[in-house]
C-alpha cells in the first residue's frame, strides 16, 4: 500500500458506511427507474385493496374460527400480510442480492475490496428489512384509514420480545436460501416452495383451525406459523409473552438452529464459489 | 517519482511471490453425468506448477492464448479464487487466506463491463466502492472526484454507467482499482475492445501515471503483443496452465513468429 493509506475503520463504523452508501446508491438508482417505482406503488396499493376485500367479503360473516382473535378479521389478515412480507424479505433479501450481483457481475468486484463478504452482502437485507418495516407500517396505516382497522389491545411487551426472534428466524432462513442460491446458481430454489407452503399451512388469510390436523402438524415446522400466532396474539387480543410462550420458544429454537446452519451453508457456498470460480457465473 | 531502470527494479525485493501454483477446476456435471453416477465432469487443469517472482516496481506481462490460465492466475493473486496447490503471496500476505490487508495491497482491475451498477453514475458507483474501502461519505466523494479527474472522466462523472463508452468503462474500472491506494495492480486485459488510439493512450496513462509515477508494481494479463511491449519490463508466457518461457518485451513478436 502507499504510505498515505488510512487505517480501516472499526467494524460497526465500516458497516454503517457501507449500508449508507448502499442505500444511497439504491435510492439514486430507483429514482431513475420511473416504471419500477410505479410498479412498486401499484403493488402496495393492490395489497391494501386485497386486505380490504378480504375483510369485507370473507370476514363479513360471523365465523366461530375468528373468536380466538376477537372476531377482528381485518386485523387478522393485515397481520398475515405483514408477517408474510417480513418472511419474504428475510428469505429472499440476501439471496436476491447474491443473485443480482452475480448476474450484474458486481459481486467479484465487491469481494475484491477489503470489506469482508458479510459486510458486502449484508447491507441489502438490512435495507430491505428497513423498507419492509416502512411498508408494513404503511399497510397498517392504510387499513386503519380505509377500513377502520383498530388494534386497541396491543401488548407492546410481547411485540418487543417477539420482533428480535421473528427477525432472527427469518434471517436464518435467508442465510440458508442465499447459500443454496449461490450453490445452484439459480433463482432462489427454496423461497418459492417455502412461500407457497407457508401461505397454505401457516394461516396467512385464514386461521389454521380450519385445516385438518395433519396439515396443522406440518405448519408447526414453519417459522411463519409461530410468527403469526405470536403477532396476532400480541396485536389482536393483547396476550402477554407468557401466554404465547410455546410459540416464542419455537421461534427461539428456529433461530438457534437456522442461524448457525444458514451461516455455515452460506460460508460453504462462498468458499465453493472461490474454489470453482463461480462468483460471476450466472 | 522518476522511473527506476529495469536493472534496479529486477534487483528490488520480490513483492509478488508465486510458488508451484496449481489450479484444477471440477465443472459440475449435468443430468448425463448424474445418470452415470458422477457429480462432476472431467477435471480441467487451468494452472500447473507456476513459479515466478515480481520485484517491487516491476511491470510483468502474462501472455498466452485464450484459456492459457492468465485470468485464473490473476484471480488467485487477487484473493478471489483458491488455488488447488502451491502458494502465492503479495506483500507478505497469503492470497489463499485473502485477508483484508491483502485486498488493500492488491487491486484487481478487470476489463469486464458487467462489474458496475448500470443505473447510476460513474461517480455514484465509485462512492459506493469507496465505502467498501472504509471511506466515509465525504472522503469517498472526494476520492471519487479526484480519481474521476485523474482518469479523464470528470466531465462524465454524472452520466449513468450504461451511457459510458467502452473506453470510459475501462477508465472507470481503473479509477475503482485505485480507490484503496494499492501497491500492486492486477490488470486483466485492460485495453480489451478499445480502438487503437484509445488503447495506446490508456496504456501510456497506466504505465506512466498509475504505475511508474506512483511506484506501484503491476501484473498485466493480455494476449496482445502491442500491449505487452508498451507496458512490460518482462513477459512471461503461459501455455495450457504452465509457465513455458520468459522473454524481453522487444522479443515478443519474434517469439510468437509474427
Amino acid at each position: 500500500m502507499t504510505p498515505s493509506t488510512p487505517p480501516l475503520p472499526g467494524t460497526v463504523t465500516w458497516f454503517g458506511r457501507t449500508l449508507a452508501a448502499f442505500i444511497r446508491r439504491e435510492l439514486v438508482a430507483m429514482s431513475g427507474y420511473r416504471a419500477a417505482f410505479a410498479t412498486r406503488l401499484a403493488g402496495f396499493a393492490f395489497t391494501v385493496i386485497g386486505m380490504v376485500f378480504f375483510a369485507r367479503f370473507v370476514g363479513a360473516a360471523a365465523n366461530p374460527h375468528m373468536a380466538p382473535y376477537g372476531g377482528n378479521y381485518l386485523g387478522f389478515v393485515a397481520i398475515g400480510f405483514l408477517a408474510t412480507e417480513l418472511q419474504q424479505v428475510g428469505v429472499q433479501g440476501l439471496a436476491r442480492r447474491v443473485r443480482t450481483s452475480q448476474i450484474m457481475g458486481t459481486l467479484e468486484a465487491e469481494l475484491a475490496t477489503p470489506a469482508p463478504a458479510w459486510m458486502v452482502l449484508g447491507a441489502a437485507p438490512v435495507y430491505e428489512f428497513g423498507t419492509a418495516a416502512l411498508r408494513s407500517a404503511a399497510y397498517l396505516w392504510g387499513a386503519t384509514v380505509l377500513v377502520g382497522l383498530e388494534l386497541p389491545r396491543t401488548n407492546v411487551l410481547t411485540v418487543l420480545v417477539a420482533v428480535p426472534l421473528v427477525l432472527a428466524a427469518f434471517i436464518g432462513l435467508g442465510l440458508f436460501t442465499a447459500g443454496s442460491t449461490m450453490l445452484v446458481r439459480r433463482s432462489n430454489p427454496v423461497s418459492a416452495m417455502l412461500g407457497s407452503l407457508s401461505f397454505f399451512v401457516s394461516g396467512v388469510v385464514y386461521p389454521v383451525s380450519v385445516l385438518p390436523s395433519w396439515l396443522r402438524a406440518v405448519g408447526h415446522f414453519l417459522p411463519l406459523t409461530h410468527v403469526l400466532v405470536v403477532l396476532r396474539a400480541a396485536f389482536l387480543i393483547g396476550s402477554s409473552p407468557k401466554a404465547v410462550g410455546d410459540s416464542l420458544a419455537a421461534l427461539a429454537i428456529f433461530a438457534a438452529i437456522l442461524i448457525p446452519a444458514g451461516a455455515a451453508t452460506f460460508a460453504y457456498a462462498l468458499r465453493r464459489a472461490r474454489v470453482d470460480g463461480s462468483l460471476t457465473h450466472y | 517519482m522518476p522511473a527506476a531502470s529495469p536493472a534496479s527494479r529486477a534487483a528490488a525485493p520480490a513483492i509478488v511471490s508465486v510458488e508451484k501454483l496449481g489450479k484444477v477446476f471440477l465443472p459440475p456435471g449435468g443430468s448425463r453425468e448424474l445418470l452415470r453416477g458422477r457429480l462432476f465432469r472431467e477435471p480441467v487443469r487451468a494452472l500447473a506448477d507456476v513459479t515466478f517472482d515480481v520485484a517491487h516496481g516491476e511491470i510483468v506481462c502474462m501472455m498466452g492464448p485464450n484459456g492459457a490460465g492468465k485470468s485464473t492466475l490473476a484471480r488467485i493473486l487477487g484473493g478471489l479464487l483458491l488455488p488447488s496447490s502451491g502458494r502465492a503471496t503479495i506483500a507478505g500476505h497469503d492470497a489463499a487466506a485473502s485477508p483484508p490487508a491483502l485486498r488493500r495491497s492488491v487491486s484487481f482491475i478487470v476489463g469486464d463491463e458487467r462489474s458496475f451498477h448500470y443505473g447510476v453514475s460513474g461517480r455514484e458507483n465509485l462512492r459506493y466502492f469507496a465505502a467498501l474501502h472504509g471511506l466515509d461519505a465525504r472522503a469517498g466523494a472526494r476520492r471519487a472526484d479526484e480519481l474521476l479527474d485523474r482518469v479523464g472522466l470528470a466531465a462524465a462523472a454524472e452520466r449513468r454507467y450504461r451511457e459510458y463508452s467502452r473506453g470510459m468503462r475501462q477508465r472507470l474500472a481503473i479509477a475503482r482499482g485505485l480507490l484503496g491506494s494499492p501497491s500492486v495492480l492486477l490488470l486483466d486485459e485492460p485495453t480489451l475492445g478499445l480502438d487503437p488510439v484509445g488503447a495506446r493512450d490508456l496504456r501510456a496513462f497506466l504505465r506512466d501515471e498509475m504505475i511508474r509515477a506512483a511506484g506501484r508494481t503491476a501484473i498485466v494479463c493480455s494476449n496482445d503483443p502491442t500491449e505487452a511491449r508498451a507496458l512490460a519490463d518482462r513477459v512471461l508466457f503461459l501455455e495450457r496452465g504452465r509457465l513455458v518461457k520468459e522473454v524481453a518485451p522487444t522479443a515478443i513478436e519474434a517469439e510468437l513468429g509474427l
